[in-house]
């Protein structure tokens, strides 16, 4: 049986703050908790295992140097690690890329790497949607909104991307992405999560 | 450019909700990143997209990382004390006589699990190439695992693998005659991918089987395994 969310934040929580005071055991049991997740999200922005390896294992090290500073974070554990993850991701996609939005990539490249095994960004979308009793307000997004966030998202797609991606203009995608995160953020606060 | 000021809050958000979702680009990007660093609002504004996009990953299902990934964050952090170290004195166990006897019992494990790939709900599941059955002492299947010839994941679907509060379970390739290669730490329940570093046809190719030992959360401290072993199965092929 795995342990209820409330249970898990918990344990993460108090994993954490025994890897502050440099508990080797607790910093394991840490790994052994989150690590898989944690690739997983890094696994799917990045889309090549070595990359995916090197910013779990940069974000770890950064982790058992500063776990201390999770105490006076205001999130649950899992979404402090998984915000650790996402930018150190996020930092090295843009970083493969110029300044500029030039698209450096072709097209049948740009393709191709969207037929990464296991369940669309939707369904991510969805399926995240759930586990945190939001999905209605996922569901009120426009599909166009809706693929858009998920595809920037979780695979790291930046609003050129997007647009070659969804065959749409620039400013159209941009826009999807705008207004659909400012809906999900009224209705997020609306339901008294996210603050 | 002042972005704490009240009439700029709507941009100030639109550039945090970009910068958190990761559609903000280089030079922009690395700009808030600074202001971020010194302006308590910009960081904060910054936090909260972090935390409410965050939570929408929640619902993914995990990969497990290769061993080498936990390896290397130990030593880069010259980590050396193991809550659990390498039993003493233990027998080279995938060289044991039983070992290979549980094996051939854990073949009549192998129809039963195909039934239960067979009846898994996917109606365009792929044709399975490498199915390995791990199984226990009593050769009831405790773990399934199974790939795509051309794959570089390994799916494995726990049936009934226990592990003792505390501890984690290692996968183990036995190759012919020489020391096992780990594959990763498994999960005791529910499905989860590996990646391996070749595809899966190759990688197995010279492999009669997989092993399962009980290991200190994080896996083996050694390379090697440690703890007992408590599931293996014969790799088989379905070309």
């Amino acid at each position: 049986m795995s342990p209820s969310p409330t249970d898990r934040s918990a344990r993460l929580a108090e994993l954490l703050a025994r890897t502050a005071l440099s508990d080797q055991a607790a910093y394991a049991e840490l790994y052994r908790l989150t690590a898989s997740h944690l690739y997983a999200v890094a696994l799917r922005i990045l889309r090549e295992p070595a990359a995916a390896e090197d910013v779990l294992q940069e974000a770890f090290v950064s982790i058992w140097h500063h776990a201390g500073s999770y105490s006076t974070a205001k999130a649950k554990p899992q979404t402090w690690l998984t915000s650790i993850v996402r930018n150190r991701c996020l930092d090295q996609l843009r970083r493969r890329e110029p300044d500029t939005v030039t698209m450096t990539r072709d097209e049948d490249e740009t393709e191709m790497e969207f037929e990464t095994p296991g369940p669309t960004a939707i369904e991510l979308l969805l399926a995240g949607a759930e586990a945190n009793s939001v999905r209605d307000c996922v569901e009120r997004l426009d599909g166009s909104q809706k693929q858009a966030i998920a595809l920037a998202f979780y695979q790291g797609l930046s609003h050129a991307e997007l647009s070659r991606h969804l065959r749409q203009p620039l400013g159209t995608v941009k826009s999807w992405v705008r207004r659909g995160l400012e809906r999900l953020k009224a209705c997020l606060e609306g339901a008294g999560f996210g603050r | 450019m002042n972005l704490s000021r009240p009439d700029r809050a709507p941009r100030l958000d639109a550039l945090a909700a970009a910068y958190a979702l990761g559609t903000l680009l280089g030079r922009t990007r690395r700009r808030l990143d600074r202001i971020a660093q010194t302006d308590a609002a910009v960081a904060a504004a910054i936090r909260g997209w972090e935390w409410r996009l965050a939570a929408l990953t929640e619902g993914m299902p995990g990969v497990t990382p290769p061993i080498h990934v936990w390896e290397g964050i130990r030593k880069r952090l010259g980590l050396t004390g193991e809550a659990d170290s390498p039993r003493p004195g233990s027998t080279r166990w995938w060289t044991s006589l039983s070992l290979w006897r549980g094996l051939a019992l854990a073949g009549f494990a192998l129809a039963f699990a195909l039934g239960i790939l067979l009846l898994a709900p996917t109606a365009e599941r792929p044709f399975e190439s490498v199915v390995v059955v791990l199984a226990g002492p009593d050769a009831k299947p405790a773990l399934v695992a199974t790939a795509e010839r051309g794959s570089r994941y390994l799916t494995v679907k726990a049936v009934a693998a226990q592990v003792p509060p505390g501890r984690a379970l290692e996968l183990w390739m036995l190759p012919d005659g020489r020391s096992p290669v780990s594959m990763g730490l498994i999960p005791a329940s529910g499905i989860e991918r590996l990646a391996l570093r070749a595809p899966a046809g190759a990688l197995l190719r010279d492999i009669p089987a997989l092993a399962v030992s009980v290991e200190p959360p994080g896996g083996s401290p050694t390379g090697g395994p440690t703890g007992p072993v408590v599931y293996t199965g014969r790799v088989e092929r379905i070309y």
